[in-house]
């Protein structure tokens, strides 16, 4: 194939905090699944403490991250995600250097849906009374029932992007030769132009304020004050 | 058609009004399923906000004593009216939304000592939330609330 010569080189693509951040985002939203289902409760809260440090410091990254990372560099306004759907079914051209415009959107919906989750999930009440969220003292029962039937709703929807997102990443890997699971584990991304992509790269001082942030978040969560 | 209409009537007549009764008699059973499934969940709730209640004043650092004993109270007392309140064709079959599972009536036995545990551990808090220290309430208040997560798990849809 004419491509595969041209296909002389990989180019970073994914600074190494997004992808253990996806990563151990997948984990915890698996393991935060089982556990609700299980009733392990007290596990239950713990992985969605963590989520939401995850959460908080993705936000922060996507301001202070590396480029690839940054809210600016992948979302864009809908005619650009309506030109790039054009080009969806091409079997040639070159990966998106980052997030492209319509997984960009998706990311978004991501990132929202699960911190309303999270959200809903701080208020919930279960049936019983029993087991709560952490800020429940805030709300009465029937309120709290209220945010644990949003916390199965939402749930479902991000069942929903999470779906979408793994049939896009099937359909470049099958329709657009374009391994995206590799790029998101080495960090890198064949280049078929070889065109020398921007670096990829940030700041440690942004990494230490982000983790110190994301950690900050889960503490308060997970001591929330009862009075 | 005359014809027809004259050998047909009583039977249709027959027939319609048996359906009426029929109909009458699923309805009553319908609404009387209905009344006591509302029942049932209202004071499921009322044992819910009460145990919510009381872990939320658990929480304190200094928990109110006339607070964790009213809600205890409405707890033990509530519980005891549920076992009564299961009369078989008050499950799913009833047409109303319920998330009572069917082996409430084919496991009856199991059932009942599920409620019978809850009535005991609940009347076991409201004793010890009259004289207990937030650390004896509080052990308590946990059984208590173990004996509503056992019978949700076997006898109520998730």
């Amino acid at each position: 194939m004419l491509n595969d010569a041209e296909e002389t080189g990989r180019v970073k693509v994914w600074d190494w905090p997004v992808r253990l951040f996806h990563w151990m985002l997948v984990v915890l939203v698996a393991f935060s699944w089982w556990s609700g289902e299980e009733h392990c409760m007290e596990w239950h809260r713990l992985s969605g403490y963590a989520i939401l440090g995850l959460l908080v410091f993705r936000i922060y990254w996507g301001f202070a991250g590396s480029r690839t990372a940054r809210f600016a560099s992948f979302v864009h306004a809908p005619s650009r995600v309506a030109d790039y759907a054009r080009t969806l079914t091409s079997r040639t051209g070159e990966g998106s250097d980052g997030h492209n415009p319509v997984g960009g959107w998706n990311v978004v919906a991501m990132l929202a849906m699960l911190a309303a989750m999270v959200g809903a999930g701080l208020f919930a009440v279960d049936v019983d009374g029993f087991e709560s969220g952490p800020l429940a003292a805030f709300v009465t029962f029937e309120q709290g029932r209220v945010a644990a039937e949003w916390h199965e709703i939402i749930f479902n929807a991000i069942l929903v992007i999470v779906a979408l997102h793994v049939l896009a990443v099937i359909f470049y890997h099958v329709w657009k030769r374009q391994n995206l699971i590799g790029a998101m584990i080495h960090g890198r991304r064949k280049s078929r132009n070889n065109a020398a992509a921007a670096p990829v790269a940030f700041a440690w001082r942004h990494l230490l304020a982000g983790i110190a942030l994301g950690a900050g978040a889960a503490w308060l969560a997970a001591n929330a004050p009862s009075f | 058609m005359h014809l027809f209409f004259r050998f047909a009537r009583p039977a249709l007549i027959g027939i319609t009004a048996s359906a009426l009764a029929l109909g009458g008699t699923l309805a009553v059973a319908q609404s009387s399923a209905s009344t006591v499934i509302a029942k049932r969940q209202a004071n499921y709730k009322k044992m819910g906000g009460a145990l919510k209640t009381l872990k939320d004043e658990l929480a304190k650092s200094s928990p109110s004593r006339a607070v964790t004993i009213k809600a205890s109270q409405t707890l033990a007392n509530t519980a005891k009216l549920q076992v009564g309140l299961f009369p078989a064709g008050s499950g799913p079959e009833a047409g109303v939304k319920t998330d009572a599972l069917p082996n409430i009536w084919t496991d009856r036995g199991d059932f009942n000592a599920a409620t019978n545990n809850l009535i005991s551990e609940s009347a076991k808090l409201a004793a010890v939330a009259k004289t207990g220290t937030k650390a004896e309430i509080t052990a308590q208040y946990r059984e208590t609330g173990k004996s509503c997560g056992a019978c949700h798990r076997q006898f109520r849809k998730d």
